[in-house]
């Protein structure tokens, strides 16, 4: 690999990765208030997939306004699956909460089916090209990658800044405490389960950047395990060790592919995913609270 | 059993700072100390749900401060907690078939014989009327002593009890008292019962005290004297022991 | 009766009805292909429950396993075939099938089973994904083509012989594995073991305290469950089909069949894997008639309700019911 490849593949690697940052972002939260693991996490994904690629078909509208419209679909779905299902399991059994948000994923899945239908679609949207000499960066994905930081910092900005974020951050650190101290610990699993499927069904618009043709009921699943390996690798809890590790795991799996590229025999594309699971059985082997985590 | 300067710390929060403690067999030692002492994390300490971030656990003149829990119940020590924890769909019985199992006797005994030995727990403790019901459904009280039955037929060398009497009649804490002294007297085993508040229960039972206040040994002494030590008397109990 | 008859008292209903199934599937023409299904989802059911169950972990990478054991038998007669073996052949791919699932199982479960329960759901989701794209990336055994075998078994024991396995002796080698994972239950219910699992289930923490290997007790749950899922996986898939084609074989629907047939027929417990089996199985049956393509959308939703409302499945309640009563015994 050359010293330009090596260039390009950094840039490419940090822009895909803050997306995939921005997409776990969501799980971590829920992980972190809630203690449940989102298994349908990917489904999420793929529904905010489907608002960009319907938006942009039928409507003619840019990604960029299907971003609220993604936050706002993925709340509402938060709180539909809060109040139905969710409240009543914080503080079971953890089977019940996986078993039930897999069980969500499927029914998300199976829905979109039926208006969709399974062959994989796509949209273009075209907003040019930047020659970086190393590289050349569809500004799509330089957006996207924008857009993710933009969101992160909001997020950041809503937890320390406002009373209902302060909230959050307090029912994560100490529960009890937080409930003795006056905190609607309800209101707050309810607002944070929302909120972390809104920015998950809002990561689905921007992943569509990346995925020109792979848009279909079924495409979350690669994404769930990305962002759990993710998700491990920044100590599962944390919004932000999570955005980072998305940062890192987008350079690992950017380089990989140009890597097992050069090995003849191999099906990159096929191998980057099977890395994934390498990656996450190596964390959980040697370090399981994540390599930014504290402990 | 001896502690030799262990410190736990949560964070920036130091929750046992340098703790020494030596247990002979057959001791009964009370634990005094407020909520947030450090009493609760030095029972995690000593049946390894915790390891140490300085100090040494001995067990038997062995340095056990790296094995996990299991095998430290294997070696015998077997605890109750604080929150009684049930197995609670499984019967009382089968709860108590548990401790035999897989305590001391582990490997030794199976299935048929474990059962016996729940069985004369069960009674040992009076629950015999309960035996077969699921052990979720008993009340506070049943869930302790069937606890206290849960962690006797691990046949242990040293029992460590977790606010055991909380929530008892006093006439009912003093059969117990009653009942661990002839335990000890039996089979050997070194008794240290943890509480927050019922003197009555540490006078009754215990030989020696030690306190904790904020995460250090206080005070360890024979038990008279060191509920009238003037410290204990002023930061703990804030008034002399006559009058408790 | 003797102690030690009365413990497997239990296993009658259960052998009860495999017994049925088999007759009404060998008596009653057209019944085959749909007496076979449901032994199947029994026998899932089954090596699903020894994990799910007893353990209250999930393995949402189950698929993996069945998927392995497939590619054991596939392995060994697309390339022993020459070897002269006979039949021997077919228990090369029996034992090649077990050896892969558990070699799997093991480096899974020793990574994962030592931390809690979300983690561990987390790495089984990579097995699934991971595994299949490790095939498809090295193109190893096929690669994303898979491996069809149907030449090899030809050419090994003439038509007749190879039909005779295709169709009848793999079914039955299902039921045969269904009855073994039930004895497997029992026996680890009754025993050490069951005791092991059932307070690790309750309280994780409490268990070890007790002198409790608890990383031990869910690797032999694992380990277990994911052997009888290669036998199936060999059997039901392998042999009854002559095939083997990654999408299918890694589809993780039928993880999601595993977990509603244990949870619907009541976790944990010996007989629930079986009602669990037979309801689904019929469900599905008549579901493909009338509303083909619905299934997933049917069946998802029910394992909500079943956790949220009724977690202890419905053989959980029937226990419940006949306490007391002389059927008791039979019941577990």
């Amino acid at each position: 690999m050359t010293w330009e490849q090596l260039g390009g593949n950094l840039i490419q690697g940090l822009i895909l990765g803050g997306v995939y940052g921005m997409a776990t972002m969501g799980l971590s939260l829920i992980f972190g208030v809630l203690r449940v693991v989102n298994v349908g996490h990917g489904a999420f994904v793929m529904v905010g997939a489907f608002v960009a690629f319907w938006l942009f078909t039928a409507l003619g509208l840019t990604p960029i306004a299907a971003i609220p419209a993604a936050l706002v679909v993925g709340m509402a779905l938060g709180f539909l699956f809060f109040y139905s299902v969710m409240r009543r399991l914080v503080g079971a059994p953890e089977l019940t909460s996986l078993l039930a948000t897999f069980a969500m994923g499927i029914i998300l899945e199976e829905v979109v089916k039926l208006i969709f239908g399974t062959e994989f679609r796509g949209y273009n949207w075209d907003v040019g090209k930047m020659d970086l000499s190393v590289t050349v960066l569809p500004l799509a994905k330089l957006y996207a990658f924008i857009g993710s930081v933009a969101i992160a910092a909001l997020l950041y900005f809503w937890f320390n800044r406002t009373r209902a974020g302060t909230a959050v951050r307090s029912v994560v650190e100490d529960s009890e405490g937080a409930r003795v101290c006056g905190v609607n610990v309800g209101w707050v699993y309810a607002l944070s389960f929302a909120l972390g499927i809104g920015l998950t069904v809002t990561s689905g618009v921007l992943l569509t950047m990346f995925i020109p043709v792979g848009i279909n009921p079924y495409m979350g699943g690669v994404y769930t395990l990305k962002a759990f390996v993710i998700a491990v690798l920044g100590g599962l809890a944390s919004p932000y060790g999570a955005f980072f590790a998305g940062v890192i795991f987008g350079l690992i799996e950017n380089g990989s592919y140009s890597l097992f590229a050069l090995v003849p025999g191999l099906e990159p594309f096929a191998m980057t995913r099977f890395l994934s699971f390498a990656i996450l059985l190596l964390i959980l082997l040697i370090r399981p609270t994540g390599l930014l985590g504290t402990k | 059993m001896k502690l030799d300067r262990v410190t736990k710390r949560f964070g920036g929060l130091v929750a046992v700072n340098e703790v020494s403690l030596e247990i002979e067999q057959g001791e009964l030692i009370g634990i005094v100390g407020p909520n947030g002492s450090g009493k609760t994390t030095l029972y995690n300490l000593i049946s390894g749900i915790y390891h140490p971030d300085e100090g040494r656990v001995f067990f038997e003149g062995r340095d056990i401060t790296d094995l996990p829990p299991y095998e430290r119940a294997h070696l015998g020590i077997a605890r109750t907690f604080q929150i009684s924890r049930p197995f609670g769909s499984a019967t009382v019985r089968e709860n108590v078939a548990v401790g035999a199992l897989f305590g001391t006797l582990h490997g030794q005994i199976g299935v048929e014989e474990a059962m016996e030995v729940a069985d004369r727990y069960i009674e040992l403790v009076g629950l015999t009327p309960e035996r077969d019901k699921p052990a979720g459904a008993l009340t506070p009280v049943e869930k302790k002593l069937m606890e206290i039955a849960r962690a006797l037929a691990m046949r242990p060398k040293l029992l460590l009890m977790d606010e055991a009497m909380a929530g008892m009649h006093p006439k009912d804490i003093d059969k117990l008292v009653a009942f661990l002294r002839k335990v000890r007297d039996e089979e050997g085993i070194a008794i240290v019962a943890m509480v927050e508040h019922i003197m009555r229960a540490v006078v009754g039972m215990a030989e020696r005290v030690m306190v904790m206040h904020q995460g250090r040994k206080m005070v360890d002494a024979p038990t008279a004297e060191a509920l009238g030590d003037q410290r204990v008397v002023d930061i703990y109990l804030g008034r002399p022991l006559e009058e408790v | 009766m003797t102690r030690g008859a009365t413990k497997y008292l239990p296993l009658l209903p259960v052998y009860l009805i495999y017994l049925v199934l088999f007759l009404v599937a060998e008596g009653m023409p057209g019944m085959w292909q749909l007496m076979a299904m449901l032994v199947f989802y029994c026998a899932v059911g089954q090596a699903f429950n020894i994990f799910l169950g007893m353990t209250g972990y999930v393995n949402f990478g189950y698929v993996a396993f069945l998927a392995l054991g497939t590619y054991g038998m596939a392995l060994s007669i697309y390339h022993f075939h020459q070897l002269p073996l006979g039949v021997g052949i077919v228990l090369l791919g029996l034992l090649l099938a077990v050896v892969m699932a558990v070699l799997l199982a093991l480096m899974v479960g020793a990574v994962a089973l030592r931390l809690g329960g979300a983690y561990f759901a987390i790495a089984t989701i990579g097995v699934n994904e991971g595994f299949r794209y490790l095939i498809e990336g090295t193109k190893i055994w096929g690669g994303s083509e898979g491996i069809i075998f149907s030449k090899q078994l030809l050419d090994t024991f003439g038509r007749e012989v190879a039909n005779k396995l295709s169709t009848f002796w793999a079914d039955v080698s299902v039921l045969i594995i269904a009855a073994l994972a039930a004895l497997i239950t029992l026996h680890f219910i009754r025993g050490k073991t069951g005791y092991a699992l059932m307070a690790l289930r309750e309280d994780e923490e409490a268990a070890k305290v007790m002198g409790i290997n608890v990383t031990k007790y869910k690797l032999i749950a694992f380990v277990t469950s994911a052997a009888l899922a290669g036998l199936i996986g060999a059997m039901a898939w392998g042999l009854k089909l002559t095939y083997v084609f990654p999408p299918e074989a890694f589809d993780i629907s039928y993880t999601v069949e595993g977990i509603i047939i244990v949870m619907l027929g009541g976790a944990g417990t010996l007989l629930g894997p079986v009602v669990g089996g037979l309801l689904y199985g019929l469900a599905k049956y008549w579901l493909t008639v009338i509303l083909p393509g619905f299934q997933l959308l049917i069946f998802a939703p029910i394992i909500i309700v079943v956790v949220v409302a009724f977690p202890e499945g419905i053989v959980g309640m029937l226990r419940q019911r006949l306490k007391g009563t002389p059927f008791e015994p039979f019941v577990l």
